[in-house]
């Protein structure tokens, strides 16, 4: 396989890096309570690609194969899909904090009639 | 005798105890307003059949059989040989002489007291406590061992307190009743030193002497074992027979403690008549008779020195009182001294003979004397009577009978009364005993045969200034009148009682206790002395012709009668001489016994108080309670200011430190999401960094 094409761990990271920086820049730009759920989505997504990603490569680097797995000769295999499994964890967790974080904008704009963060400053000592 | 009548001899005596029991629990407690005016009839009823039991006993009893004893376990006592205190009954003949003579005494005075108690509000009250005295008395009489007769020594004090005290509203009764009891408690403290020695020599179980297995045995082979005999006793015995004896001294009124005696008369009359005189202080006499094995020659020295004193002292105050009452109330003393003294010398069957006799004319003497009372409208001063047998023959009558009985009346050693034969064996039991002793011996036979004439003599003056004469209170007179037939009948049934116990009439009085005595002897008592011991013998020689044959009872009422028919009109210019006044005055103060006790015994109380009171102020409270005071007071001082300084330092210090923390820290706090989430990412990668450049300098 040629290396120059070959797709590597450490492109996968460079992706999430650049997602995490992402998401970071979106928390802390925006004023926007929306806005700043996304960039919290980002940066969860980030990690759910660095699981997968390291799941792939912590393996050999190999193509994915359910035969990769620990086992007793002549038993059934488990495929090893730990960081996959965490991956939909995030989404699913995400989409749960999405929830949330929806209902507590709602009652922010509630009280203030605007999800602007910046004026949420009450807890300011 | 076989077992069958003993166990109903058993049966019977402990009924015979047990009946005032129950009827002073059942007045007590069912009569208040049931029954009240039938209280004196039901008791006397009751007392009656206790009275039959005993008279029961003692027609079973056949002379000198041996005593009976019933024991019933009552506390264990481990790791000795008996195991056991026991209560229980001990009937030997004294014991039925006495029971014989407690209850029939005791059922006369009940009937007395119907007519004499009759309109007093606490009517039922007096007699329960009068059947609750006959109780404890018989529980005295048949006790088997020294801790029963104890309780029920102790037992007749609080009776005795509380019938000396029976019209408490009054302040004399009150004070007497005081005084009666915390003289018996000095007694007492003698009592309870003897038996302690006897209860720690003997390992617990104090057995009465006449008993089986009784305590002079024991004690016999506990000092023989030590190289002692009977005749050459060890030291601790001698005490514990005189500790036993200061019990007698206390409840018989003997010298040291005898002024509770006449101020105990500040009681209803029946209770003098029984408690005072008849049964009560007979029983230290009693209780001397009982313990008598055990009293070496030592401690009989001291019992007859004791008897000497009492009765020549009593007698010389009886010459001079003026209150009827108080003059018999010397009279007793006098007479329990003639007992003691009789149980010193060694006349021990006379002693006792002599109880009896004295209780039977002693308890007639004081009913008659509360009869004149009770005619005399509560008046007792005999400078205010006179002539009163015009109004009250048949107590004038029974009087009479009784001062001749006591005066020890007879004829070439031959009398019609019980009190010439029992004073003539104690006085030549003294004469046996007082030449044995050589020295100062011979003061133990002239005590009591000079007293001998002058017991007829006051007993004659107070005859003739209340019986005789003219009234020398008008009203007085007029008012007069003579008592109820309860009285009467009582009145006379003892004045026959004391001329048939003469031992030619009632053989048994005499028998029965004399029977106890020849116990005594077989049992090995060697201090004992026979009736018909040689000296004592040649005693009774002597005092018949130092009592003109038994003339001086006779001469001496004459001397007084005349002397005092007309009041006080010879007497006053004898008292004036010069030589015989400061000697009345004397006398007339009660030898300043009282004012002596005042002085020292109080005097050294208030003393001891005084000193009590210093060491108590100046050390308990000046040092301990004021100085713990002062000390707690600085240390809290200290504390307190350690609490305030440093405690409350520390804790506010804490709180400064913690609000200045905060301070610093609220600065951080600027409430915008975004300041805290660049912060979160800042300090992420700086720990990020950090850990990478630890692992990569450090790995």
């Amino acid at each position: 396989m040629n290396p120059l094409f070959s797709i590597d761990l450490h492109h996968f990271l460079f992706v999430s890096t650049i997602l995490v920086g992402a998401g970071i820049a979106t928390v802390l730009t925006k004023r926007n309570a929306i806005g700043i759920l996304i960039g919290v989505e980002l940066v969860l997504n980030a990690a759910g690609v660095n699981f997968v990603a390291f799941n792939r490569y912590a393996w050999g680097g190999g193509p994915p194969s359910p035969l990769m797995a620990i086992g007793e000769p002549g038993q059934p295999v488990t495929p090893l899909i730990d960081g996959q499994m965490f991956a939909i964890f995030i989404i699913v967790l995400a989409a749960a904090e999405a929830a949330v974080a929806l209902a507590i904008f709602l009652n922010f704009y509630n009280n203030f009639s605007s999800i602007d963060v910046e004026k949420a400053d009450e807890l300011r000592g | 005798m076989t077992e069958s009548s003993q166990n109903l001899i058993a049966v019977l005596a402990t009924t015979a105890l047990l009946l005032p029991l129950i009827s002073s629990a059942v007045v007590i407690l069912a009569t208040r307003r049931l029954l009240f005016k039938a209280t004196g009839v039901f008791t006397t009823a009751v007392m009656g059949l206790s009275f039959v039991c005993s008279l029961v006993i003692l027609f079973m009893w056949t002379k000198g059989s041996e005593p009976i004893v019933h024991n019933l376990k009552w506390i264990p006592i481990p790791g000795t040989e008996a195991g056991w205190l026991h209560l229980g009954v001990m009937i030997d003949g004294l014991t039925v002489a006495m029971l014989v003579m407690v209850t029939g005494v005791s059922t006369l005075v009940h009937l007395y007291s119907i007519g004499y108690m009759e309109g007093d509000k606490r009517y039922n009250w007096f007699f329960a406590y009068l059947s609750l005295f006959a109780f404890s008395m018989l529980g005295i009489v048949v006790a088997n061992s020294l801790i029963m007769l104890f309780i029920f020594w102790e037992l007749v004090g609080l009776t005795s307190y509380l019938l000396i005290g029976f019209w408490f509203e009054k302040r004399g009764p009150q004070l007497a009743c005081t005084k009666a009891f915390v003289m018996n408690r000095i007694g007492d403290t003698g009592f309870l030193i003897g038996f302690g020695i006897l209860f720690y020599k003997l390992g617990g179980n104090v057995l009465l002497p006449a008993a089986e297995g009784g305590m002079f045995d024991a004690i016999k082979q506990l000092i023989e074992a030590d190289g002692y005999s009977i005749t050459r006793p060890p030291m601790w015995l001698t005490a514990a027979g005189i500790g036993l004896f200061f019990g007698a001294i206390g409840k018989s009124a003997q010298f040291p403690l005898h002024t509770w005696l006449p101020d105990a008369m500040e009681g209803p009359t029946p209770v003098s008549s029984i408690v005072h005189s008849a049964t009560m202080v007979a029983a230290g006499v009693y209780l001397t008779g009982r313990i008598y094995p055990i009293l070496t020659p030592a401690a009989h020295l001291f019992i007859a020195t004791i008897g000497l004193i009492t009765l020549v002292m009593a007698a010389c105050m009886a010459m001079v009182m003026t209150d009827i009452k108080r003059v018999l109330a010397y009279s007793t003393l006098s007479q329990l001294g003639y007992m003691i003294l009789g149980m010193g010398v060694g006349s021990y069957a006379f002693a006792l003979f002599h109880l009896i006799s004295h209780a039977f004319f002693k308890c007639c003497l004081f009913q008659c004397a509360g009869s004149v009372i009770h005619a005399a409208n509560h008046e007792q001063d005999m400078r205010q009577y006179g002539g009163l047998g015009r109004k009250l023959p048949m107590t004038m009558a029974c009087y009479a009978v009784c001062m001749v009985t006591i005066s020890g009346v007879g004829l070439m050693s031959f009398s019609f009364f019980s009190g010439f034969y029992s004073k003539d064996g104690i006085i030549a039991g003294a004469v046996a005993y007082g030449d044995a002793l050589r020295g100062w011996g011979p003061l133990f036979y002239w005590g009591p045969l000079i007293i001998a004439y002058v017991t007829p003599f006051y007993m004659a003056r107070s005859f003739a200034l209340t019986f005789l004469g003219k009234p020398r209170n008008q009203r007085l007179y007029d008012g007069a009148h003579e008592a109820p037939y309860t009285m009467v009948v009582s009145q006379m049934i003892l004045a026959a009682m004391a001329i048939l116990a003469v031992p030619w009439i009632m053989p048994f009085w005499f028998n029965l206790i004399d029977s106890s005595r020849q116990a005594m002897v077989a049992g090995g008592v060697s201090w004992v002395l026979p009736v018909d011991h040689h000296g004592l013998a040649h005693g009774f020689h002597i005092v018949h012709n130092g009592l003109l044959y038994g003339l001086a009872g006779v001469v001496m009422i004459v001397v007084g009668g005349f002397m005092y028919k007309d009041g006080f009109r010879y007497s006053s210019r004898i008292v004036a001489l010069p030589i015989v006044k400061p000697l009345y005055t004397w006398a007339l103060n009660k030898f300043y016994f009282d004012e002596l006790y005042d002085h020292v015994t109080v005097g050294l109380g208030r003393l001891v108080a005084a000193i009590m009171n210093a060491i108590d102020e100046w050390l308990v409270d000046g040092l301990v309670v004021n100085g713990a005071a002062w000390a707690t007071k600085w240390w809290s001082f200290g504390v307190g200011r350690f609490d305030n300084d440093v405690v409350d330092g520390i804790a506010n210090g804490a709180a400064d430190m913690a609000q200045a923390g905060g301070n610093v820290l609220r600065a951080t706090q600027v409430g915008r999401i975004r300041a805290y989430v660049l912060l979160l990412f800042v300090s992420a990668a700086l720990a990020t960094l950090l850990t990478v450049t630890v692992v990569l300098v450090v790995g």
